[in-house]
């Protein structure tokens, strides 16, 4: 498992995160991000991916 | 950025040789998309803007404050400011950017700023205060953000710029229109279609003359016009250098005879590749997602061509095409843009009112090139898959 924290004071709801690791990352329909806190390991690179692509480097990746 | 990423892939990739990063700056990469917005708003410190680096997964040698000098491809080796000799058997240029600065008759210095770096961000930050007089001269995206950021701060804001629309070339004018009337209502003044003549005063800056005859006061005076690839430290080597360095579709530099390259490749904000994805001529992204993807692609290419096959799938990879991405946070909007829609021969309000939150379409011969708006993040990240491939 991997455990996922997103820090909401720098998150600005761009989703790009969403669309690497759509199993894990959405926007509501408020446009606000809402996301799974843990994972199956096999969610990983796409969380690894998300966390890069984030403009605001929000997302953290734990094992 | 570029760099670090790259290392990062490579070994994410599995690649086992030694890497050096080498920068000229004396900070840890770090992220710049808040030194025109957080960090200049609330004086934050390099830490919250560094990236994390695993170290003991990154196994990489870092150079600091000594840039490149010049490359020679005949000796394989670059050579550092400090005269260090450094030899390579895979380079990967991705030394980015510098602001622009213009040259005026009275060319004063003081109190005169670009934005690109921390501690471009970091002197700015210690100059304003309430009550100042700001002149930025350009209306794109990162002279837009400083002005929102400062205006935020309570210094009397303006804008000079040559366009009649701010970002009415990339957005089209309704879209730009409407970027002016939110600042303007902000209490950001706009001198547009206008330039900078000459700087006034003795040794601080004073006011501002434009081309139309009138002068601004400007107790600080900042400079957002654009950026310039740092590629001279790859002359001589008989690169095409006419704007960044120009790649094969797989970011191999190309040569002026037009053959690629094999061991060097452009990555990021100074690499200009044709992206076949719009079928245009070869040309550098600023954006964002440009240095995180160019890189991994680079980071590929090295390690098939150490270890064929050992990426499954990679083989057979298309030229790098990717999407280019943009957003920007002013005031209490955020602008969000995927594709090229400077590329439109037909723009299209899809939905929302120009007043509150919208999307534009942007078509070239009826395909969707571009999607960009104020607000509706959800909606506009949906659409990033309706754009041509």
């Amino acid at each position: 498992m991997i455990t996922i924290k997103v820090d909401m004071d720098k998150c600005q709801h761009y989703g790009q995160c969403v669309y690497e690791a759509p199993n894990i990352f959405k926007l509501n329909e408020n446009d606000k991000l809402e996301y799974l806190a843990s994972a199956d390991e096999s969610e990983r690179e796409n969380v690894k991916s998300a966390s890069d692509i984030c403009p605001m480097q929000a997302i953290q990746v734990f094992d | 950025m570029g760099g670090l990423r790259t290392a990062e892939s490579l070994r994410r990739y599995k690649y086992s040789g030694h890497i050096q990063i080498l920068g000229d700056e004396w900070h840890m990469p770090y992220n710049r998309p808040p030194l025109s917005k957080s960090l200049l708003a609330q004086d934050q410190e390099l830490a919250q803007v560094s990236f994390p680096i695993k170290s003991d997964e990154l196994n990489t040698e870092f150079t600091l404050g000594d840039g490149v000098r010049q490359l020679s491809m005949e000796q394989q080796s670059v050579t550092l400011q400090s005269g260090k000799k450094i030899e390579f058997d895979f380079l990967v240029a991705a030394t980015g950017l510098r602001s622009k600065k213009l040259v005026f008759p009275n060319n004063l210095q003081s109190e005169r700023f670009a934005l690109r770096t921390f501690d471009d961000a970091k002197a700015i930050r210690q100059a304003v205060g309430s009550g100042k007089d700001v002149v930025i001269l350009g209306s794109g995206f990162i002279g837009l953000e400083v002005a929102a950021t400062l205006r935020g701060l309570g210094c009397r804001v303006k804008i000079v710029a040559m366009e009649d629309i701010p970002l009415g070339l990339i957005l089209g004018e309704p879209f730009g229109e409407e970027i002016r009337r939110r600042h303007e209502t902000k209490g950001i003044e706009f001198y547009l279609n206008n330039r900078v003549t000459d700087l006034v005063g003795n040794t601080a800056i004073t006011h501002v003359k434009l081309v139309d005859g009138q002068s601004l006061a400007c107790d600080i005076f900042i400079e957002a016009i654009g950026s310039a690839a740092n590629v001279e430290w790859l002359e001589g080597n008989e690169l095409d250098l006419s704007d960044g360095l120009l790649t094969d579709s797989s970011l191999h530099a190309v040569k002026s005879n037009g053959t690629s390259v094999s061991n060097l490749f452009g990555v990021g904000d100074i690499a200009r590749f044709p992206n076949m994805r719009f079928e245009l001529p070869p040309r550098r992204i600023e954006h964002w997602n440009i240095p995180l993807e160019s890189s991994r692609r680079a980071a590929r290419e090295i390690v098939r061509q150490v270890v064929p096959g050992s990426i499954e799938g990679f083989e057979s990879e298309d030229g790098f095409n990717p999407l280019p991405t943009f957003w920007s946070d002013q005031f209490e909007f955020s602008i969000l843009s995927f594709g090229e829609p400077r590329l439109a021969d037909e723009i299209r309000l899809l939905e929302g009112n120009l007043g509150e939150e919208f999307i534009f379409a942007y078509l070239r011969e009826g395909s969707l090139v571009g999607v960009a708006g104020i607000g509706m993040k959800g909606k506009i990240n949906k659409m990033r898959k309706d754009i041509i491939k």
